[in-house]
């Protein structure tokens, strides 16, 4: 059965989709992936096969393709293990839903599996989190180590999960995952500072010179004796 | 250390700004599930052993290097010439562009790098040359060998430039109050302020980012600051960089002092930061 399951990889800062298409078919045992993987990825063959067997679900001896669409694309990193083994869950039917295609349809997961099936958080999060946006997709299930970040950009539901498990309830439509709340940041919140000017005696030019840097944000180069820095500080 | 104090005094972060800087350390890996945005300006102050692709970012994968990572915030670089010529030379363009392009074969990345460049450094390798307590006991060669390895156009993107002096004893020995980081951040704040309200919508922050249309249409000198500005330009030999670098550093003064218009005093002020390269670089 073929399954297809969307996420996000980064190019610099921009974010694209990555369509996950997992076949299984009958055939000798074989799991390969392609589309252009780098050696971080090819890795989760590993991860994936080892978490699903942890979550106590059978991993089928089947012949396994997963194909990482655009496949002209490199892809690196673990961010994909998540939704390569819910890929194979799907495909080997582990995961039944007649609402499938319409509950993976705007969602995108994101994240590493460890070998007991913990979903380990990625790094990223927020550069794709504001192009899924863009692109319209409304459902993001992340691990809870990335719930936080994930949540500074609003418009969006974030899912945290801390098993493979959960995700796997979640789409057999046994159980929700309670949604992140958006979190509220304080900025410019006042904090203490190690070194004060206070301390410095003396050196009002370079204080001033300083003030003026930072005001405008210019570029500043300060030269002297090393005696004179030792000097400053008490 | 006068610049590790540095972040003491910075402006307050605006959320736009915060958000840029977060993304940038999202994609690097410097957050943490307790501290997942960014909440001060960055304050990167890398060892002079740092490596090409560490200062500008590298990698199969490109990943941003410090400079990136300084974004919105302060790149400090303690002993300046310590650091490879080749790895100063970098920054060149960063510095004007405030974005850098890292091209590989396969792909090409481009990360923001916007930010205010701090160094420090030694007249001379003994370090008291031009000292009023100590002779220098280096060589003309060694001391214009070891300026020498921070190259003109390097030094021509610092807008300002400073002698730090020694202290006398006196004034190390009085009690006499001094300013606090929270009163000149308290100026700093407000002369943001004024510029943030300024660029509202051209989307910049500050002056140092002024383009130069901007420069024409809001660092205005009258007439007599003209004739000061082009009596500078003859005596110190400055470039057409320092020309907008220098109307954009008055631009700044005049804010903190709250003046709408740029004043001879402000133009005099920001000409004299411009004067320590010829006196160590010139001969």
């Amino acid at each position: 059965m073929l399954s297809i399951v969307k996420s996000m990889a980064l190019n610099g800062l921009n974010g694209y989709q990555i369509y996950i298409q997992v076949d299984i078919s009958k055939g000798m045992p074989y799991f390969e992936i392609v589309g252009l993987p780098d050696t971080s990825v090819r890795e989760s063959k590993e991860r994936v096969k080892t978490a699903i067997k942890n979550t106590n679900i059978e991993f089928q001896s089947r012949k396994i393709i997963v194909n990482l669409a655009p496949a002209n694309t490199k892809k690196e990193g673990s961010s994909l293990d998540l939704p390569i083994a819910i890929g194979i869950l799907i495909a080997s039917g582990n995961i039944k839903n007649s609402n499938i295609s319409n509950l993976l349809k705007d969602t995108i997961f994101l994240g590493e599996l460890s070998l007991d099936g913990t979903v380990e958080g990625i790094n990223g999060i927020l550069p794709i989190c504001i192009e899924a946006k863009k692109q319209g997709i409304k459902k993001i299930i992340l691990s809870t180590k990335n719930a936080k970040e994930a949540s500074i950009i609003e418009g969006l539901e974030i899912l945290p999960i801390n098993k493979l498990k959960e995700a796997i309830e979640y789409l057999n439509g046994n159980k929700k995952i309670e949604q992140e709340s958006k979190s509220c940041f304080l900025i410019n919140k006042e904090q203490k500072y190690q070194f004060d000017f206070a301390d410095v005696k003396g050196q009002e030019n370079v204080k001033r010179a300083l003030e003026i840097s930072a005001a405008g944000g210019h570029n500043c180069i300060l030269i002297g004796s090393p005696r004179i820095w030792k000097n400053n500080v008490s | 250390m006068l610049a590790r104090r540095l972040p003491s005094i910075l402006p307050n972060i605006q959320f736009e700004e915060a958000l840029e800087v977060t993304k940038i350390h999202s994609v690097a890996g410097t957050l943490s599930a307790k501290n997942p945005m960014v909440l001060n300006r960055p304050f990167r102050s890398p060892h002079h052993t740092i490596t090409p692709a560490s200062l500008i970012g590298g990698g199969k994968m490109p990943k941003p290097g410090e400079i990136s990572l300084a974004h919105f915030g302060v790149l400090f670089l303690d002993e300046l010439p310590e650091f490879k010529k080749s790895t100063l030379e970098l920054l060149r363009g960063p510095l004007e562009d405030r974005i850098v392009t890292i091209s590989r074969s396969n792909l090409a990345i481009t990360y923001p790098c916007n930010f205010m460049f701090i160094a420090s450094m030694n007249p001379c390798p003994c370090g008291y040359y031009n000292c009023k307590e100590k002779e220098c006991n280096c060589t003309t060669d060694q001391i214009k060998k070891y300026i020498n390895k921070i190259s003109g156009p390097l030094l021509d993107r610092i807008d300002i430039q400073i002698e730090v002096q020694s202290v006398e004893y006196k004034k190390l020995n009085s009690s006499k109050n001094i300013e606090t980081s929270e009163q000149i951040r308290k100026r700093v704040n407000e002369a943001r302020k004024i510029q943030l309200k300024r660029y509202e919508k051209y989307n910049i922050f500050s002056n140092s980012e002024l383009t130069p249309q901007l420069i024409e249409e809001h660092c205005k000198i009258d007439n007599k600051s003209k004739k000061i500005l082009e009596l500078a330009f003859e005596k110190l030999g400055l470039s057409a960089r320092a020309y907008s670098r220098i109307l954009k550093v008055a631009r700044t003064i005049a804010d903190l002092s709250n003046s709408r218009n740029i004043e001879v005093n402000h133009l005099a002020e920001a000409i004299q930061y411009r004067s320590l390269d010829r006196k160590y670089w010139g001969s």
